[in-house]
């Protein structure tokens, strides 16, 4: 116990490698960030050119093991090339919402009365609008880059951070080590950063994991609706392509459709266990 | 100042266009006889009396009925099969009308039942030469400039009022004004004469040869007077309910679900129309037409109603049929649009190099699942009298196509690249997008960085046509039904005009071709005017200022219970007085 309790970076860990569900996400997450790392060596050229006979099965010939679409262009090699465009576009649009999000959250907070209301009713404005449908006009107002989707992805999704973060800092403020710090004469940026932010970080990185997974699923909605990055192969994209053969060469929706959902499942795997360890009331321990 | 100008124009056009615009307003409503309508059908013996087209839409029909019956056991039955009064037809659109009358809209779903109601002078058999409908006979003087029509005796409006010349003359002149392409069609049509009731003479002020071609009733519907005179066209409230001579009562239209009309009992074809009901329904996703085909709730759709991924499985279902016939009063063709203007696609040397990598056979196969033919010429290979079968003079040859993008001194620089350039593709296209990734991948091996442009319809046409904020485009052409309506619009220079959605927008100018299309826009000589087009292919053919890809081959999707619709050049679009359906 002792041990333990002198340790806690240790006690983490091994919460976490005691958690299941939290290592075979972490395994598959690792397994997909591979081959997104990987795709360039492993399938050098671009993935969207046409390379063999249309609609080939998978199996059908061992050269293109995951067989063709119905522009003969190779799926397996867009499998690996759309993972790095959606884990791409789902961790750049995570990371731009938390950098609103926390910002917004942690400002009205911590200073409280009207600042804190109007950013309060800003959120507000932005949760009433679906997220899909902002997303949407906003990547139809230029044509869709994959840089110009990520941005609008994770301009839609701060609020929920947003509030996440207000709510920890409103319960913070009045900590006593906060106290201490006022009374030490520590800038309020420095009390925000140093003091206030690494002890609301917990609820934060789990919902980060969410936020991830949801904007790889958005990533893929816009491809499939035909708002993706043309030039790019997503998984997504693969999906909208391949959902006019539905009936006939349904390999062409499954694949990326199953790739899209281990991920952001291994994805919520790791949150959840994450959230276990970092979550002291949640009993798992 | 220029309002001045415009009005000048405007009065300087005709002097029977003050027709349009009478002194006094009646109200057509008030005039509507509430009398029951007379029985209007024509004597026995005027039925019987073999009218050309009559003849010949028989003998179609026949026809139709021998090809449509593949199956050998099926031909002696559908042979004497004889067409069955009763029954509701079902037409499945992809998208709804904006109108139900073709006057002041081209979109393709209010073509589609614009006929039903409002019928044409004319229809035309499959090589596009006319057959009566509401003109019994008609002449063409040999100068081209006079145009005689006979109309149609007791037919009557469905309100009950008479079909009588000054319709014809008052729809002629309005559609001049209000209609999209009617503003070219009737450039030329100074003046409308209605001797009699029954007899409409038109004067032209110089030849119009494509005239004679332009008055089905989707192109040039005849409208009533007594209910347009006097009004905005396009917000006139028979946009919405029409009446019309056709043989169909428009009975309602549910926005968003469907439009159904019912038989008119009236009709001057007295035994027609063969139906008791035909609806119209719009379905939007074309997995759910693939779907309605099959259930048997779609008897009938035209310019390939479903997926052309979907056909090949489609054609397995035992219940469907696939047409060819009746789809050809417009033919498109796929092409690649350069914009001349652009710092790359100005030299003619990375033009014909772009054309040395284009398969036409293989975009064919892949991108349109092998529904389109082959095309390098602007004019479809549907348009048989115009149409130069010719292959490009700059056949699939990549090593060539190097060579000539290394003469025009763009060598392969960083990452083997010679430059980058993005492409545009038009949405409303079928396969566009498929087109411009093959595109993408095929220039891709020549060093030409391509990056695909997605983006809506309005964008696409603000880009390319207002903007010119553009490099190269898989674009489509809808050729109608002859060369200098559908074609002349996108390679003489004069119709370059920013703004002008599907004008000139590669910026091509040739003194020739100017010529040559100008000429054979009023040359009456059949021969000779094919001869002038045939020249203007050669010509863009070598110049290449866009690149002629495929013509997509339209199908026509019926349940085999739907009978006697594809029997004209418009076939679906056309009344359907001939069509019935088993029980």
């Amino acid at each position: 116990m002792a041990e333990e309790k002198g340790r806690p970076r240790h006690r983490a860990l091994r919460a976490m490698l005691r958690n299941p569900s939290f290592l075979v996400g972490i395994a598959v997450l690792i397994a997909v960030v591979g081959i997104a790392l990987a795709a360039p060596w492993l399938y050098p050229g671009d993935p969207l050119d046409m390379v063999a006979v249309p609609t080939l099965w998978p199996g059908e010939d061992p050269a293109y093991p995951l067989g063709t679409d119905s522009l003969g262009r190779d799926v397996a090699a867009g499998l690996a090339h759309g993972a790095r465009v959606s884990l791409l576009v789902g961790l750049s649009a995570a990371a731009i919402g938390l950098l609103i999000g926390t910002a917004v959250g942690a400002v009205a907070g911590y200073a409280g009365g009207w600042i804190d209301n109007a950013l309060v009713r800003i959120t507000e404005l932005f949760q009433t609008v679906p997220t899909f449908l902002l997303v949407i006009v906003l990547v139809s107002m230029r044509e869709p880059t994959a840089v110009g989707i990520a941005l609008a992805i994770g301009v839609a999704s701060w609020p929920t951070v947003a509030r996440l973060v207000r709510a920890e800092f409103r319960g913070l403020r009045s900590a006593d080590f906060v106290a201490a710090a006022v009374v030490s004469g520590a800038r309020p940026s420095r009390i925000v950063l140093r003091h206030i932010l690494p002890n609301a970080l917990a609820p934060i990185v789990v919902t980060t994991s969410v936020m991830v997974a949801n904007a790889i699923l958005t990533e893929a909605g816009l491809s499939f609706l035909n708002l993706g990055d043309p030039n790019l192969v997503s998984w997504g994209t693969m999906i909208g392509d391949g959902r006019q053969l539905l009936r006939t060469a349904w390999y062409l929706t499954a694949l990326p459709g199953a790739a899209i959902a281990l991920t952001v499942m291994a994805i919520n795997l790791a949150g959840d266990g994450l959230n276990d360890v970092l979550n002291p009331r949640s009993g798992n321990q | 100042m220029p309002d001045q100008g415009r009005r000048g124009r405007k009065r300087g056009d005709h002097v029977t266009s003050r027709e349009l615009r009478p002194e006094a307003l009646p109200n057509p409503h008030s005039e509507t006889p509430a009398e029951p309508p007379p029985p209007i059908s024509p004597p026995k013996e005027f039925t019987a009396m073999p009218f050309a087209s009559d003849a010949a839409r028989f003998a179609l029909s026949r026809r139709q009925a021998l090809m449509g019956a593949s199956a050998l056991v099926l031909a002696p039955r559908a042979l004497r099969a004889e067409p069955r009064r009763g029954g509701t037809l079902t037409i499945v659109l992809s998208s709804e009308p904006t109108s139900l009358v073709a006057a002041t809209t081209v979109v393709t779903p209010s073509l589609s039942v614009s006929g039903k109601v409002t019928e044409g002078l004319l229809q035309y058999d499959f090589d596009l030469n006319p057959q009566p409908e509401l003109a019994t006979e008609w002449s063409v003087s040999a100068d081209g400039l006079h145009y005689v029509f006979k109309l149609r005796p007791g037919v009557k409006w469905h309100d009950g009022r008479d079909f009588t010349s000054a319709d014809v003359a008052f729809s002629l002149l309005l559609l001049k004004q209000v209609h999209p392409r009617g503003r070219s069609t009737f450039a030329n049509l100074a003046e409308v004469a209605t001797p009699d009731p029954l007899t409409a003479e038109l004067r032209l002020s110089r030849p119009a040869p494509y005239l004679i071609k332009a008055l089905a009733s989707s192109e040039t519907p005849i409208l009533p007077k007594h209910i347009y005179e006097g009004t905005d066209a396009a917000a006139n409230p028979n946009n919405a309910a029409p009446i019309g001579t056709g043989p169909f009562l428009f009975k309602e239209w549910a926005r968003g679900s469907h439009v159904i009309y019912e038989r008119n009992p009236n009709y001057w074809d007295s035994a027609k129309p063969y139906l008791d009901r035909l609806v119209v329904r719009f379905i939007p996703d074309p997995a759910a037409r693939s779907a309605a085909f099959e259930t048997g709730q779609a008897d009938l759709g035209y310019r390939t109603p479903v997926a052309m991924a979907d056909v090949e499985r489609l054609r397995r279902v035992a219940d469907l049929r696939f047409e060819t016939k009746g789809n050809s009063y417009s033919f498109n063709v796929t092409k690649l649009e350069f914009n001349l203007d652009n710092e790359y696609f100005r030299n003619p040397k990375v033009r014909q190099a772009i054309a040395h990598t284009i398969d036409r056979a293989q975009i064919a196969r892949i991108a349109f699942f092998g529904n389109a033919e082959p095309c390098a010429s602007p004019i479809a290979p549907g348009l048989r009298a115009f149409h130069d079968p010719a292959p490009s003079p700059y056949g699939y040859d990549l090593a060539q196509a190097e060579k000539l993008l290394d003469e025009a001194g763009f060598r392969r620089g960083a990452n083997r690249i010679r430059f980058r350039v993005p492409l545009d593709f038009n949405p409303v296209l079928d396969e566009g997008r498929r087109v411009a990734d093959i595109v993408r991948a095929t220039l891709g091996r020549i060093g030409i960085a391509v990056d695909v442009r997605a983006q809506d319809t309005g964008s696409f046409v603000r880009r390319v046509y207002t903007e010119r904020d553009f490099a190269f485009t898989v674009n489509g052409l809808s050729n109608l039904f002859d060369p200098t309506v559908g074609v002349q619009r996108t390679y003489w220079s004069k119709n370059f005009i920013r703004g002008v959605p599907f004008s000139n927008c590669t910026n091509y100018s040739n003194p020739e071709v100017d010529r040559l299309l100008e000429t054979a826009a009023v040359e009456n000589d059949a021969a000779r005017r094919a001869e002038l087009f045939r020249e203007f292919q050669r010509i863009v053919a070598v110049e290449v200022p866009d690149i002629n890809i495929c013509s997509p081959t339209f199908l026509t999707i019926y349940n085999k219970r739907a009978h006697g619709h594809s029997l004209t050049a418009n076939g679906i679009e056309a009344s359907l007085a001939d069509a019935y359906v088993d029980a």
